[in-house]
Protein backbone atom coordinates (compact mmCIF):
# COMPACT_ATOMS: atom_id res chain seq x y z
CA UNK A 1 0.00 0.00 0.00
CA UNK A 2 1.26 3.44 -0.85
CA UNK A 3 1.06 6.73 1.03
CA UNK A 4 -2.26 8.50 0.83
CA UNK A 5 -0.61 11.82 0.17
CA UNK A 6 2.55 13.83 0.63
CA UNK A 7 2.50 16.85 2.91
CA UNK A 8 5.13 19.41 3.80
CA UNK A 9 5.83 19.82 7.50
CA UNK A 10 4.89 23.48 7.30
CA UNK A 11 1.37 22.48 6.33
CA UNK A 12 1.06 20.35 9.45
CA UNK A 13 -0.17 21.77 12.75
CA UNK A 14 1.61 21.24 16.06
CA UNK A 15 -0.83 19.70 18.52
CA UNK A 16 0.45 20.25 22.06
CA UNK A 17 -2.03 17.76 23.51
CA UNK A 18 -0.97 14.94 21.21
CA UNK A 19 2.63 16.18 21.20
CA UNK A 20 2.66 15.61 17.47
CA UNK A 21 2.45 17.37 14.17
CA UNK A 22 -0.93 16.63 12.63
CA UNK A 23 -2.71 16.86 9.30
CA UNK A 24 -6.36 16.04 8.51
CA UNK A 25 -7.01 12.42 7.54
CA UNK A 26 -9.87 11.81 5.11
CA UNK A 27 -11.56 9.59 7.71
CA UNK A 28 -12.07 12.60 9.99
CA UNK A 29 -9.21 11.89 12.39
CA UNK A 30 -5.65 13.26 12.18
CA UNK A 31 -2.43 11.94 10.71
CA UNK A 32 0.24 12.28 13.40
CA UNK A 33 4.03 12.31 13.62
CA UNK A 34 5.87 13.02 16.87
CA UNK A 35 8.92 15.18 17.35
CA UNK A 36 10.87 12.06 18.30
CA UNK A 37 9.88 10.46 15.00
CA UNK A 38 11.10 13.54 13.16
CA UNK A 39 14.38 13.62 15.10
CA UNK A 40 14.92 10.02 14.01
CA UNK A 41 14.25 10.86 10.41
CA UNK A 42 10.88 9.09 10.23
CA UNK A 43 8.82 10.21 7.22
CA UNK A 44 5.52 8.52 7.86
CA UNK A 45 2.59 10.14 9.69
CA UNK A 46 -0.07 7.63 10.68
CA UNK A 47 -3.75 7.97 11.47
CA UNK A 48 -4.73 6.14 14.68
CA UNK A 49 -8.21 5.42 13.29
CA UNK A 50 -7.50 3.91 9.89
CA UNK A 51 -5.02 2.24 7.57
CA UNK A 52 -3.96 5.38 5.72
CA UNK A 53 -0.63 7.15 6.16
CA UNK A 54 1.11 10.25 4.85
CA UNK A 55 4.60 10.95 3.67
CA UNK A 56 5.93 13.99 5.49
CA UNK A 57 8.35 16.20 3.61
CA UNK A 58 10.85 18.02 5.82
CA UNK A 59 14.50 18.83 6.17
CA UNK A 60 15.95 16.31 8.64
CA UNK A 61 18.62 18.77 9.77
CA UNK A 62 15.91 21.15 10.95
CA UNK A 63 14.66 18.53 13.37
CA UNK A 64 17.86 16.89 14.56
CA UNK A 65 17.83 18.93 17.77
CA UNK A 66 14.32 20.34 17.50
CA UNK A 67 12.42 21.34 20.62
CA UNK A 68 8.67 21.36 21.07
CA UNK A 69 7.19 24.31 19.26
CA UNK A 70 5.58 26.73 21.66
CA UNK A 71 3.61 29.15 19.56
CA UNK A 72 3.97 27.78 16.10
CA UNK A 73 0.47 29.05 15.41
CA UNK A 74 -2.07 30.85 17.52
CA UNK A 75 -3.55 28.00 19.47
CA UNK A 76 -7.24 27.44 18.91
CA UNK A 77 -8.53 29.26 21.96
CA UNK A 78 -12.11 29.91 21.03
CA UNK A 79 -13.45 33.33 21.82
CA UNK A 80 -16.93 33.57 23.25
CA UNK A 81 -18.85 36.38 21.68
CA UNK A 82 -22.19 37.10 23.23
CA UNK B 1 -22.83 16.23 33.78
CA UNK B 2 -26.25 15.74 35.35
CA UNK B 3 -27.52 18.86 33.66
CA UNK B 4 -26.24 17.65 30.32
CA UNK B 5 -27.93 14.30 30.80
CA UNK B 6 -31.15 16.01 31.75
CA UNK B 7 -30.96 18.28 28.77
CA UNK B 8 -30.37 15.32 26.52
CA UNK B 9 -33.37 13.50 27.91
CA UNK B 10 -35.58 16.53 27.62
CA UNK B 11 -34.45 16.97 24.09
CA UNK B 12 -34.91 13.40 23.05
CA UNK B 13 -38.03 12.29 24.82
CA UNK B 14 -40.72 13.57 22.50
CA UNK B 15 -38.66 13.14 19.37
CA UNK B 16 -37.13 9.72 19.30
CA UNK B 17 -39.84 7.39 18.20
CA UNK B 18 -40.58 8.57 14.72
CA UNK B 19 -37.02 9.47 13.86
CA UNK B 20 -36.24 6.11 12.37
CA UNK B 21 -37.77 6.36 8.94
CA UNK B 22 -36.88 9.74 7.48
CA UNK B 23 -33.25 10.63 8.29
CA UNK B 24 -30.23 8.32 8.39
CA UNK B 25 -26.46 8.44 8.74
CA UNK B 26 -23.59 5.95 8.46
CA UNK B 27 -19.78 5.77 8.43
CA UNK B 28 -17.16 7.23 10.79
CA UNK B 29 -18.78 8.16 14.08
CA UNK B 30 -16.16 8.51 16.79
CA UNK B 31 -16.72 12.26 17.21
CA UNK B 32 -20.51 11.93 17.24
CA UNK B 33 -20.80 12.99 13.61
CA UNK B 34 -23.47 10.37 12.87
CA UNK B 35 -25.88 12.26 15.14
CA UNK B 36 -27.33 8.94 16.29
CA UNK B 37 -26.56 9.46 19.97
CA UNK B 38 -23.33 7.47 19.94
CA UNK B 39 -19.61 7.73 19.28
CA UNK B 40 -19.04 4.64 17.12
CA UNK B 41 -18.63 3.88 13.45
CA UNK B 42 -21.65 2.27 11.78
CA UNK B 43 -21.56 0.30 8.54
CA UNK B 44 -25.30 0.43 7.97
CA UNK B 45 -27.74 3.38 7.97
CA UNK B 46 -28.67 4.51 11.49
CA UNK B 47 -31.53 6.80 12.49
CA UNK B 48 -30.26 10.38 12.57
CA UNK B 49 -31.84 11.95 15.63
CA UNK B 50 -33.18 15.16 14.16
CA UNK B 51 -36.34 16.35 15.94
CA UNK B 52 -39.55 14.99 14.44
CA UNK B 53 -40.77 18.51 13.78
CA UNK B 54 -37.99 18.76 11.15
CA UNK B 55 -39.43 15.87 9.17
CA UNK B 56 -39.84 16.91 5.56
CA UNK B 57 -38.26 20.28 6.31
CA UNK B 58 -34.56 19.51 6.09
CA UNK B 59 -33.43 21.39 3.00
CA UNK B 60 -29.67 20.79 3.25
CA UNK B 61 -27.03 19.04 5.32
CA UNK B 62 -23.41 20.22 5.27
CA UNK B 63 -20.80 17.65 6.29
CA UNK B 64 -17.41 18.75 7.64
CA UNK B 65 -14.35 16.88 8.88
CA UNK B 66 -16.31 15.30 11.71
CA UNK B 67 -19.29 17.59 12.25
CA UNK B 68 -22.47 18.33 10.37
CA UNK B 69 -24.99 21.13 9.99
CA UNK B 70 -28.65 20.58 9.06
CA UNK B 71 -30.65 23.48 7.65
CA UNK B 72 -34.45 23.47 7.59
CA UNK B 73 -36.66 25.12 4.98
CA UNK B 74 -37.72 27.73 7.50
CA UNK B 75 -34.20 28.70 8.41
CA UNK B 76 -33.43 26.75 11.57
CA UNK B 77 -29.98 25.25 12.04
CA UNK B 78 -28.89 22.11 13.91
CA UNK B 79 -25.28 21.01 14.44
CA UNK B 80 -23.67 17.86 15.82
CA UNK B 81 -20.36 15.95 15.90
CA UNK B 82 -16.90 17.28 16.70
CA UNK B 83 -16.91 20.57 18.57
CA UNK B 84 -13.23 20.87 19.52
CA UNK B 85 -12.76 24.23 17.80
CA UNK B 86 -16.20 25.68 18.49
CA UNK B 87 -17.48 24.62 15.08
CA UNK B 88 -20.90 23.58 16.46
CA UNK B 89 -21.63 27.17 17.54
CA UNK B 90 -23.06 26.28 20.94
CA UNK B 91 -20.54 28.33 22.92
CA UNK B 92 -18.36 25.42 24.03
CA UNK B 93 -15.88 22.87 22.71
CA UNK B 94 -17.93 19.73 23.33
CA UNK B 95 -18.51 16.90 20.89
CA UNK B 96 -22.26 16.31 20.62
CA UNK B 97 -23.62 12.98 19.32
CA UNK B 98 -27.09 14.28 18.39
CA UNK B 99 -28.36 17.26 16.39
CA UNK B 100 -28.77 20.36 18.53
CA UNK B 101 -30.44 23.62 17.60
CA UNK B 102 -27.99 26.50 17.29
CA UNK B 103 -29.72 28.85 19.71
CA UNK B 104 -27.48 31.77 18.86
CA UNK B 105 -29.07 31.91 15.41
CA UNK B 106 -32.67 31.57 16.62
CA UNK B 107 -33.54 35.14 15.71
CA UNK B 108 -32.14 34.78 12.21
CA UNK B 109 -33.53 32.94 9.23
CA UNK B 110 -30.64 30.95 7.78
CA UNK B 111 -30.68 30.28 4.04
CA UNK B 112 -27.32 28.63 3.44
CA UNK B 113 -24.76 26.67 5.51
CA UNK B 114 -21.37 25.11 4.88
CA UNK B 115 -18.87 23.06 6.88
CA UNK B 116 -15.09 22.87 6.49
CA UNK B 117 -12.72 20.55 8.31
CA UNK B 118 -13.34 22.30 11.66
CA UNK B 119 -15.27 25.44 10.74
CA UNK B 120 -18.89 26.35 9.98
CA UNK B 121 -20.71 29.16 8.21
CA UNK B 122 -24.30 30.39 8.13
CA UNK B 123 -25.82 32.95 5.74
CA UNK B 124 -29.05 34.72 6.67
CA UNK B 125 -32.02 35.83 4.59
CA UNK B 126 -30.82 39.40 5.04
CA UNK B 127 -27.48 38.49 3.48
CA UNK B 128 -25.36 38.42 6.65
CA UNK B 129 -22.58 35.88 7.16
CA UNK B 130 -21.90 34.22 10.51
CA UNK B 131 -18.89 31.95 11.10
CA UNK B 132 -17.61 29.77 13.92
CA UNK B 133 -14.97 27.11 14.58
CA UNK B 134 -11.28 26.93 13.71
CA UNK B 135 -9.89 30.25 12.53
CA UNK B 136 -6.21 29.41 12.64
CA UNK B 137 -5.84 29.68 8.87
CA UNK B 138 -7.99 32.81 8.63
CA UNK B 139 -10.87 30.70 7.35
CA UNK B 140 -13.44 32.63 9.43
CA UNK B 141 -12.72 35.81 7.45
CA UNK B 142 -12.66 37.90 10.61
CA UNK B 143 -9.33 39.59 9.99
CA UNK B 144 -7.60 37.53 12.67
CA UNK B 145 -6.66 33.89 13.19
CA UNK B 146 -8.77 33.29 16.28
CA UNK B 147 -11.26 30.45 16.67
CA UNK B 148 -14.81 31.18 17.79
CA UNK B 149 -17.34 28.98 19.55
CA UNK B 150 -20.38 31.15 18.89
CA UNK B 151 -21.36 32.28 15.40
CA UNK B 152 -19.61 35.58 14.71
CA UNK B 153 -20.73 38.02 12.03
CA UNK B 154 -18.13 38.71 9.37
CA UNK B 155 -18.05 42.51 9.34
CA UNK B 156 -16.25 42.65 6.02
CA UNK B 157 -19.51 41.89 4.21
CA UNK B 158 -21.65 44.49 5.99
CA UNK B 159 -24.08 45.94 3.50
CA UNK B 160 -23.42 43.18 0.96
CA UNK B 161 -25.66 40.18 0.41
CA UNK B 162 -24.22 36.68 0.81
CA UNK B 163 -25.97 34.13 -1.36
CA UNK B 164 -23.93 30.91 -1.18
CA UNK B 165 -21.16 29.35 0.91
CA UNK B 166 -18.69 26.57 0.13
CA UNK B 167 -15.94 25.59 2.55
CA UNK B 168 -12.92 23.39 2.00
CA UNK B 169 -10.52 21.90 4.50
CA UNK B 170 -8.97 25.20 5.57
CA UNK B 171 -10.56 27.75 3.27
CA UNK B 172 -13.91 29.41 2.64
CA UNK B 173 -15.63 30.66 -0.50
CA UNK B 174 -18.67 32.93 -0.61
CA UNK B 175 -20.83 33.97 -3.54
CA UNK B 176 -22.47 37.38 -3.27
CA UNK B 177 -25.70 38.48 -4.85
CA UNK B 178 -23.72 40.98 -6.93
CA UNK B 179 -22.09 37.97 -8.62
CA UNK B 180 -18.68 38.33 -6.96
CA UNK B 181 -16.85 35.37 -5.42
CA UNK B 182 -14.67 35.93 -2.34
CA UNK B 183 -12.23 33.58 -0.67
CA UNK B 184 -10.39 33.48 2.65
CA UNK B 185 -8.35 31.04 4.70
CA UNK B 186 -5.50 28.84 3.54
CA UNK B 187 -4.00 30.13 0.32
CA UNK B 188 -1.28 27.48 -0.02
CA UNK B 189 -2.63 25.84 -3.15
CA UNK B 190 -4.28 28.83 -4.80
CA UNK B 191 -7.69 27.84 -3.45
CA UNK B 192 -8.63 31.39 -2.46
CA UNK B 193 -7.26 32.96 -5.61
CA UNK B 194 -4.21 35.10 -6.26
CA UNK B 195 -2.07 36.26 -3.36
CA UNK B 196 -0.21 39.52 -3.10
CA UNK B 197 3.04 37.69 -2.41
CA UNK B 198 4.16 34.20 -3.23
CA UNK B 199 5.00 33.51 0.38
CA UNK B 200 1.58 34.32 1.69
CA UNK B 201 0.05 31.20 3.18
CA UNK B 202 -3.23 32.45 4.55
CA UNK B 203 -5.66 35.29 4.03
CA UNK B 204 -7.83 36.17 6.99
CA UNK B 205 -9.57 39.04 5.22
CA UNK B 206 -12.00 38.12 2.41
CA UNK B 207 -10.54 38.80 -1.00
CA UNK B 208 -12.22 39.02 -4.38
CA UNK B 209 -11.45 36.07 -6.66
CA UNK B 210 -11.36 37.44 -10.17
CA UNK B 211 -10.65 35.88 -13.47
CA UNK B 212 -14.16 34.71 -14.26
CA UNK B 213 -15.36 35.75 -17.69
CA UNK B 214 -18.38 37.99 -17.83
CA UNK B 215 -20.94 35.47 -16.66
CA UNK B 216 -23.43 34.86 -13.87
CA UNK B 217 -22.03 32.43 -11.29
CA UNK B 218 -24.84 30.24 -9.95
CA UNK B 219 -22.97 27.92 -7.60
CA UNK B 220 -19.66 27.47 -5.79
CA UNK B 221 -18.03 24.31 -4.41
CA UNK B 222 -15.08 23.51 -2.17
CA UNK B 223 -13.49 20.51 -0.45
CA UNK B 224 -9.93 19.71 0.57
CA UNK B 225 -7.80 22.35 -1.14
CA UNK B 226 -10.06 22.46 -4.21
CA UNK B 227 -12.40 25.23 -5.32
CA UNK B 228 -14.96 25.30 -8.14
CA UNK B 229 -17.76 27.38 -9.57
CA UNK B 230 -20.49 26.86 -12.18
CA UNK B 231 -22.06 29.65 -14.23
CA UNK B 232 -25.55 29.93 -15.62
CA UNK B 233 -24.51 28.34 -18.91
CA UNK B 234 -23.21 25.26 -17.12
CA UNK B 235 -19.55 26.18 -17.57
CA UNK B 236 -17.32 24.69 -14.89
CA UNK B 237 -14.36 26.59 -13.40
CA UNK B 238 -11.84 25.09 -11.00
CA UNK B 239 -8.85 26.45 -9.08
CA UNK B 240 -6.64 25.47 -6.14
CA UNK B 241 -5.00 22.07 -5.86
CA UNK B 242 -5.20 20.35 -9.24
CA UNK B 243 -7.80 17.69 -10.00
CA UNK B 244 -6.24 17.27 -13.41
CA UNK B 245 -2.64 17.93 -14.31
CA UNK B 246 0.12 18.69 -11.83
CA UNK B 247 0.11 22.37 -11.00
CA UNK B 248 -1.78 24.41 -8.46
CA UNK B 249 -3.83 27.17 -10.04
CA UNK B 250 -4.66 30.43 -8.27
CA UNK B 251 -7.06 31.53 -10.97
CA UNK B 252 -10.42 30.02 -11.97
CA UNK B 253 -9.95 28.04 -15.13
CA UNK B 254 -12.71 26.67 -17.30
CA UNK B 255 -12.52 22.93 -17.82
CA UNK B 256 -14.59 20.33 -19.69
CA UNK B 257 -15.90 22.85 -22.23
CA UNK B 258 -18.00 20.21 -23.95
CA UNK B 259 -20.17 19.69 -20.87
CA UNK B 260 -23.11 21.66 -19.56
CA UNK B 261 -22.67 21.09 -15.85
CA UNK B 262 -25.67 21.01 -13.54
CA UNK B 263 -24.09 19.67 -10.33
CA UNK B 264 -20.59 19.27 -8.91
CA UNK B 265 -19.37 17.40 -5.83
CA UNK B 266 -15.74 17.71 -4.75
CA UNK B 267 -13.65 15.25 -2.74
CA UNK B 268 -10.04 15.65 -1.66
CA UNK B 269 -8.65 14.09 -4.85
CA UNK B 270 -11.67 13.58 -7.07
CA UNK B 271 -14.73 15.37 -8.32
CA UNK B 272 -18.14 14.24 -9.55
CA UNK B 273 -19.72 16.18 -12.38
CA UNK B 274 -23.32 15.77 -13.50
CA UNK B 275 -24.03 16.95 -17.02
CA UNK B 276 -27.15 16.25 -19.07
CA UNK B 277 -27.96 13.33 -16.83
CA UNK B 278 -24.54 11.73 -17.28
CA UNK B 279 -22.28 11.35 -14.26
CA UNK B 280 -18.52 11.77 -14.66
CA UNK B 281 -15.59 11.51 -12.27
CA UNK B 282 -12.47 13.57 -12.48
CA UNK B 283 -9.24 12.77 -10.65
CA UNK B 284 -8.62 9.66 -8.58
CA UNK B 285 -9.58 8.07 -5.33
CA UNK B 286 -6.29 8.24 -3.45
CA UNK B 287 -7.17 5.60 -0.91
CA UNK B 288 -7.48 2.98 -3.61
CA UNK B 289 -6.07 -0.38 -2.74
CA UNK B 290 -7.29 -2.03 -5.88
CA UNK B 291 -7.14 -0.88 -9.45
CA UNK B 292 -10.11 0.25 -11.40
CA UNK B 293 -11.75 -2.46 -13.50
CA UNK B 294 -10.09 -3.24 -16.75
CA UNK B 295 -6.71 -1.92 -15.74
CA UNK B 296 -4.94 -5.11 -14.83
CA UNK B 297 -4.69 -7.60 -12.07
CA UNK B 298 -7.14 -6.48 -9.46
CA UNK B 299 -6.09 -9.00 -6.88
CA UNK B 300 -2.37 -8.40 -6.94
CA UNK B 301 -1.95 -4.88 -8.18
CA UNK B 302 -2.01 -2.25 -5.50
CA UNK B 303 -2.62 0.99 -7.22
CA UNK B 304 0.16 3.37 -6.42
CA UNK B 305 -1.42 6.61 -7.48
CA UNK B 306 1.95 8.33 -7.50
CA UNK B 307 4.01 5.93 -9.51
CA UNK B 308 1.79 3.48 -11.34
CA UNK B 309 2.18 3.32 -15.07
CA UNK B 310 -1.37 2.18 -15.64
CA UNK B 311 -3.77 4.33 -17.58
CA UNK B 312 -5.05 5.69 -14.29
CA UNK B 313 -1.97 7.38 -12.99
CA UNK B 314 -1.84 11.05 -12.27
CA UNK B 315 0.32 12.05 -15.17
CA UNK B 316 -2.31 10.85 -17.60
CA UNK B 317 -5.09 12.37 -15.58
CA UNK B 318 -5.98 14.77 -18.35
CA UNK B 319 -7.86 11.82 -19.73
CA UNK B 320 -9.27 11.03 -16.32
CA UNK B 321 -12.79 12.08 -17.16
CA UNK B 322 -14.68 8.85 -16.80
CA UNK B 323 -18.33 8.03 -17.11
CA UNK B 324 -19.64 6.36 -13.99
CA UNK B 325 -21.18 3.05 -14.96
CA UNK B 326 -24.78 3.00 -14.01
CA UNK B 327 -27.96 0.99 -13.88
CA UNK B 328 -30.35 1.05 -16.80
CA UNK B 329 -33.62 2.74 -16.18
CA UNK B 330 -32.52 4.93 -13.29
CA UNK B 331 -31.31 8.48 -13.64
CA UNK B 332 -29.02 10.39 -11.33
CA UNK B 333 -30.79 13.36 -9.77
CA UNK B 334 -28.40 14.35 -7.00
CA UNK B 335 -24.72 13.78 -6.10
CA UNK B 336 -22.52 14.21 -3.05
CA UNK B 337 -18.90 13.53 -2.17
CA UNK B 338 -16.93 12.90 1.00
CA UNK B 339 -13.16 13.03 1.06
CA UNK B 340 -12.74 9.65 -0.65
CA UNK B 341 -16.24 8.35 -1.21
CA UNK B 342 -19.19 9.35 -3.35
CA UNK B 343 -22.96 9.10 -3.20
CA UNK B 344 -25.91 9.68 -5.49
CA UNK B 345 -29.69 9.55 -5.52
CA UNK B 346 -31.68 8.34 -8.52
CA UNK B 347 -35.06 9.46 -9.80
CA UNK B 348 -36.45 6.24 -8.33
CA UNK B 349 -35.33 7.34 -4.88
CA UNK B 350 -32.46 4.89 -4.54
CA UNK B 351 -29.22 5.84 -2.81
CA UNK B 352 -25.96 4.54 -4.26
CA UNK B 353 -22.45 4.87 -2.80
CA UNK B 354 -18.94 3.99 -3.92
CA UNK B 355 -15.28 4.73 -3.16
CA UNK B 356 -13.50 4.28 0.19
CA UNK B 357 -15.38 2.16 2.69
CA UNK B 358 -13.02 1.58 5.61
CA UNK B 359 -15.31 3.28 8.13
CA UNK B 360 -18.57 1.99 6.73
CA UNK B 361 -19.18 5.28 4.93
CA UNK B 362 -20.68 3.35 1.99
CA UNK B 363 -23.42 2.00 4.27
CA UNK B 364 -23.23 -1.48 2.74
CA UNK B 365 -22.74 -3.37 6.00
CA UNK B 366 -18.99 -3.81 5.72
CA UNK B 367 -15.74 -1.87 5.24
CA UNK B 368 -15.03 -2.78 1.62
CA UNK B 369 -14.10 -0.28 -1.07
CA UNK B 370 -16.13 -0.18 -4.28
CA UNK B 371 -15.23 1.24 -7.67
CA UNK B 372 -18.80 1.21 -8.99
CA UNK B 373 -21.94 2.61 -7.34
CA UNK B 374 -23.65 0.15 -4.97
CA UNK B 375 -27.26 0.35 -3.88
CA UNK B 376 -27.69 1.21 -0.17
CA UNK B 377 -30.54 -0.37 1.73
CA UNK B 378 -31.55 2.44 4.01
CA UNK B 379 -34.11 0.38 5.86
CA UNK B 380 -37.16 1.43 3.95
CA UNK B 381 -38.17 -2.21 3.65
CA UNK B 382 -37.45 -2.23 -0.02
CA UNK B 383 -39.95 0.48 -0.82
CA UNK B 384 -38.51 2.93 -3.23
CA UNK B 385 -39.24 6.43 -2.25
CA UNK B 386 -40.01 8.05 -5.60
CA UNK B 387 -37.16 10.53 -5.85
CA UNK B 388 -37.85 11.93 -2.43
CA UNK B 389 -34.43 11.52 -0.84
CA UNK B 390 -31.35 13.67 -0.64
CA UNK B 391 -27.87 12.45 0.24
CA UNK B 392 -24.98 14.40 1.78
CA UNK B 393 -21.42 13.53 2.82
CA UNK B 394 -18.93 14.61 5.45
CA UNK B 395 -15.30 13.49 5.34
CA UNK B 396 -15.89 9.87 6.32
CA UNK B 397 -19.64 9.71 6.78
CA UNK B 398 -22.88 9.95 4.84
CA UNK B 399 -26.34 11.33 5.61
CA UNK B 400 -29.63 10.64 3.79
CA UNK B 401 -32.81 12.61 4.41
CA UNK B 402 -36.32 12.11 3.12
CA UNK B 403 -37.69 15.16 1.38
CA UNK B 404 -41.33 16.34 1.60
Amino acid sequence: MSAYDEVEIEDMEWNAELKAYTYPCPCGDLFQITLDDLRLGEEIARCPSCSLFLTVVYNAEDFADAKEPTTQKPSPSPVAVA
Amino acid sequence: MAAAALEERRWREPEDEAAADWAWSWGAGTDGQLGNGGFDDHHLPQPLLLPTRCRGRVSFVAGGGAHAIALTSDGEVFTWGRGTHGQLGHGNLDNIPHPKLVKFLENHTITCVSAGWNHSGFATDSGQLFMCGDGSFGQLGTGDNLSRNFPFEVAYFNGRYIEKLAFGMRHSLVLLKDNSVYGFGSARRGQVGKCVSRNQKTDNVPKLIDGFPNCKIVNIYANGDHSAAVDESGHLYIWGRPLIGEDDDDQPRRILPSLSVSQVALGWHHALVLSAGELYTLGVYRHQKCDLPGSGNVLVQQSNTRATSSSHDRSSSLSMLETVPFIDGEHVVQIASGTEHSALVTDKGSVFTWGWGEHGQLGLGDTSDHVAPQRVDIGDNGQRMSGSLAVYCGSGFTVAVKLP
